[in-house]
């Protein structure tokens, strides 16, 4: 009797140390901080972003924290902003809400960021507002389209960047009444917010599709479902399809198509989310054929345009300090995220606030440079970034140029409502010398 | 005994009372981390309640829990009940589906009851992608909203969502800790003790086995809907990846941990699968190492530990122990 409470104690005793443990550990970070503001010091500002490096999304989208990290090491071996290094704090989700909810604790509560920055994914983002906004964490330039992250009470401390899907889906339904009139038009989507804001945009400017295929996210690795997806495709009749989902499901889409033979039978229009020739290249090699032709919406200039001054310069960053990655779609949007998170800081100023972080963005973020087409539309009253597409066409060798031709850029901009789809004329900043912002 | 009865009540209740009072006094990643371990001491529990006291395999546990977190879930949304009512429900549900798994499961053993269970751990979460009142894998939200006026006020202002979170699961975790203890000294507990050592013999004593069977597998399964509802709460979400088979074997490996028959050791199971991960994102970082790494080396940890307790204390740290010094009970 007398072993087995002393065992109890034991227990109870290892119980105790281990709570004990967590909690002494939890103390320090903040009670030294010579800054008042959580993850800034008088010498580095700590930022967090998440992102899928695992799983099924992840191939081409792991390639964005690490473009964004290349640009702020750079940044930081050039003296940083305002005299403080930028940490950037990597975290995977593997694109699952739930491990998103979890790493975002760890940011906000471990690691203590300032920040997030280019958080990925629509449901991923979701998933974590409650929590960002309890705590009044900046969450800068996400990695998503959804059009709900640009109301601004119900998300009041996030800044979307991409234009919208629903913008998207307006665009590239112009596109279809006007280059495709009559073709029988398939579309495949990614069946949660993601998708569902595009079938909004779509069924605002009135696109019909004889067939609408969803498909859970992450389903796209059962080789079952693209099998699905193809005789879909096939007994719908459809001469033009819609790939309106992540990177593996266009490859995925493609693969399956080449494997049916449907290669020439179709005409493939890729939504910006998954049309990144490198990704789909890697992952599908067989589908190359396919991809000779495939016309894609982007909102950012070709990353093979090297003519364009902020790929070439993104390119030239890339090669010192992107530790051997391939310039893609994916770097460009790190970069241009990265650089647009450096003029965010700076404008903040050196007395580093959260609150101070937001209002800088409101107030001057319209003016920032980056490498979009669009304007930027950030305000006291509006949160909605870029808003406009433009429409390229792939060839064999992946390239993708304006359909009008080479520099080409026609823009096409829009509202997340019913608003006119424009023609619009491209005007955008210049890139600051060497790529380090001055504001 | 019933003196001694109301004394483990009171020991129960000072400990709770300790616990919440104790979360004013630490950071609030550590609440949020509390939250979790009373989460896996209820789910862990409901491992030791079937596999330790009734001899039941099962390693379809994150089936069950999904099936309390998707009805709580529902009914919060649906039916606008008030959370407590919503745990309630969603503990029901899964006793539900545990009260038919069991009818089978009593005609099952080992390996084949491990596979059933198994199916149904793969199987399940993936339904949500079937059917859209259950979100797909994006999940439905969850968000019991914030604690009541007069406790944040009784408890001087700063009362965070997670700490009203660790009020609510530790309460659970105590409760149910408490009720178990009670219920294995009762005439049930000694019961599923009997099947569990000689089913022959216990079946010759007059014992229902199949009934015995499936009142534990119920009552299992009600713990674990009860956990699934709690962690939903915690995640604020409910979506299929929260529900996964590695959730199904990371509470079987903390029972295994706490040694299976011993339900205080449920607690220092849950803990461990709470400090690993924390203690290897700590060293990964001290050492530069990259993200892939601290998001892999826990699992690869926890398995080590289960291996070498299944090699070396079978039945448990804490048994083993007392069995070197001479006293197995």
């Amino acid at each position: 009797m007398l072993v087995r409470r002393s065992t109890k104690r034991g227990v109870f005793a290892v119980a105790i140390a281990a709570v004990s443990a967590l909690a002494v550990s939890a103390l320090p970070a903040q009670a030294f901080s010579p800054h008042s503001e959580i993850g800034v010091t008088s010498s580095t500002i700590k930022l967090g972003i998440t992102v899928p490096l695992t799983g099924s999304a992840a191939p081409g989208y792991n390639k964005v924290p690490y473009a964004m990290k290349a640009y702020f090491d750079y940044v930081n071996d050039n003296g940083g902003v305002n005299g403080r290094k930028i940490q950037l704090v990597i975290k995977d989700d593997a694109y699952s809400p739930i491990l998103a909810k979890s790493v975002t604790n760890d940011l906000i509560l471990k690691d203590k960021v300032f920040a997030l920055v280019g958080t990925l994914g629509t449901a991923n983002n979701e998933a974590t507002t409650k929590f960002i906004n309890d705590k009044g964490v900046p969450r800068l330039f996400v990695n998503t389209g959804f059009s709900g992250f640009a109301n601004t009470k119900k998300y009041p401390t996030t800044y979307p960047l991409f234009p919208s899907y629903f913008m998207e889906a307006k665009a590239i339904g112009g596109y279809l009444a006007d280059k495709f009139a009559g073709k029988k038009v398939a579309l495949l989507y990614q069946d949660d917010d993601f998708g569902i804001d595009a079938l909004a945009g779509f069924a605002q400017v009135g696109t019909t599709f004889v067939a609408k295929i969803p498909y859970a996210s992450g389903s796209q690795a059962d080789p079952t479902v693209i099998g699905k997806w193809v005789t879909s495709i096939a007994a719908s009749g459809a001469d033009t399809v819609v790939l309106f989902g992540v990177s593996t499901a266009t490859a995925a889409a493609l693969g399956g198509a080449y494997k049916a033979g449907l290669a020439g039978k179709i005409q493939w229009i890729l939504g910006s989310v998954g049309a990144d020739p490198t990704t789909i290249k890697t992952l599908a090699p067989t589908a190359l054929p396919l991809l000779n032709g495939a016309i894609t919406a982007s909102f950012l200039p070709s990353a093979s345009d090297s003519a364009d001054e902020y790929v070439k310069q993104f390119q030239s960053i890339n090669v010192t300090y992107g530790k051997g990655a391939t310039f893609d779609n994916n770097v460009l949007v790190g970069m241009n995220g990265a650089m647009l998170t450096v003029q965010a800081l700076r404008a903040a100023g050196t007395k580093l606030t959260r609150a101070g972080l937001m209002a800088a963005i409101e107030s001057q973020g319209s003016k920032f440079a980056s490498a979009g087409f669009a304007p930027l539309g950030w305000s006291k009253t509006s949160h909605v970034g870029y808003n406009g597409y433009w429409f390229g066409r792939m060839a064999a060798d992946t390239t993708v140029t304006p359909v009008d031709g080479a520099g080409k850029y026609v823009l096409y901009t829009t509202d997340s409502s019913s608003g006119p789809i424009v023609k619009s004329a491209i005007a955008r900043p210049a890139m600051p010398a060497k790529g380090l912002p001055t504001n | 005994m019933r003196k001694s009865k109301s004394m483990s009540a009171l020991i129960f209740l000072a400990v709770g009372i300790f616990l919440l009072i104790a979360s004013n006094f630490v950071d609030e990643l550590r609440v949020y981390q509390g939250a979790q371990v009373a989460v896996y001491v209820i789910a862990i529990s409901s491992i030791i309640l079937l596999t330790g006291f009734s001899g039941q395999i099962s390693l379809g546990h994150g089936a069950l829990m999904a099936i309390g977190g998707y009805a709580a879930a529902l009914s919060y949304i649906h039916w606008h009940v008030p959370f407590l009512a919503s745990f309630i429900i969603g503990s029901f549900s899964a006793a539900v589906a545990g009260f038919i798994l069991g009818l089978a499961a009593a005609r099952l053993s080992g390996p084949y009851l491990a596979g059933t269970t198994l199916a149904l751990a793969v199987g399940l979460p993936s339904l949500a992608n079937q059917f859209h009142v259950l979100g797909g894998e994006q999940g439905l939200s969850f968000d019991i909203g914030e604690a009541p006026m007069w406790i944040a006020h009784k408890t001087g202002g700063d009362f965070t969502q997670y700490k009203w979170f660790f009020w609510i699961s530790t309460i659970c975790a105590i409760t149910t800790i408490w009720f178990i203890k009670n219920l294995l000294q009762s005439r049930y507990g000694r019961t599923w003790k009997a099947v569990r050592g000689n089913p022959s013999a216990a079946a010759l004593s007059g014992i229902n086995i199949g009934q015995s069977k499936v009142l534990a597998f119920t009552l299992s399964s009600a713990l674990a809907g009860l956990s699934g509802a709690l962690l939903a709460m915690l995640l604020g979400l409910v979506a299929p990846m929260a529900f996964t088979l590695t959730l199904s074997f990371t509470i079987v490996t903390g029972a295994v941990l706490a040694g299976v028959t011993n339900l205080t050791g449920s607690i220092v199971g849950a803990l461990v699968l709470v400090v690993i991960p924390e203690l290897t994102d700590a060293v990964a970082t001290h050492l530069g190492g990259s993200e892939k790494i601290s998001a892999n080396l826990p699992g690869l940890i926890t398995s080590a530990l289960l291996i070498l307790t299944v090699l070396f204390a079978p039945n448990g740290p804490q048994l083993h122990k007392r069995k070197k010094v001479g006293n197995p009970s």
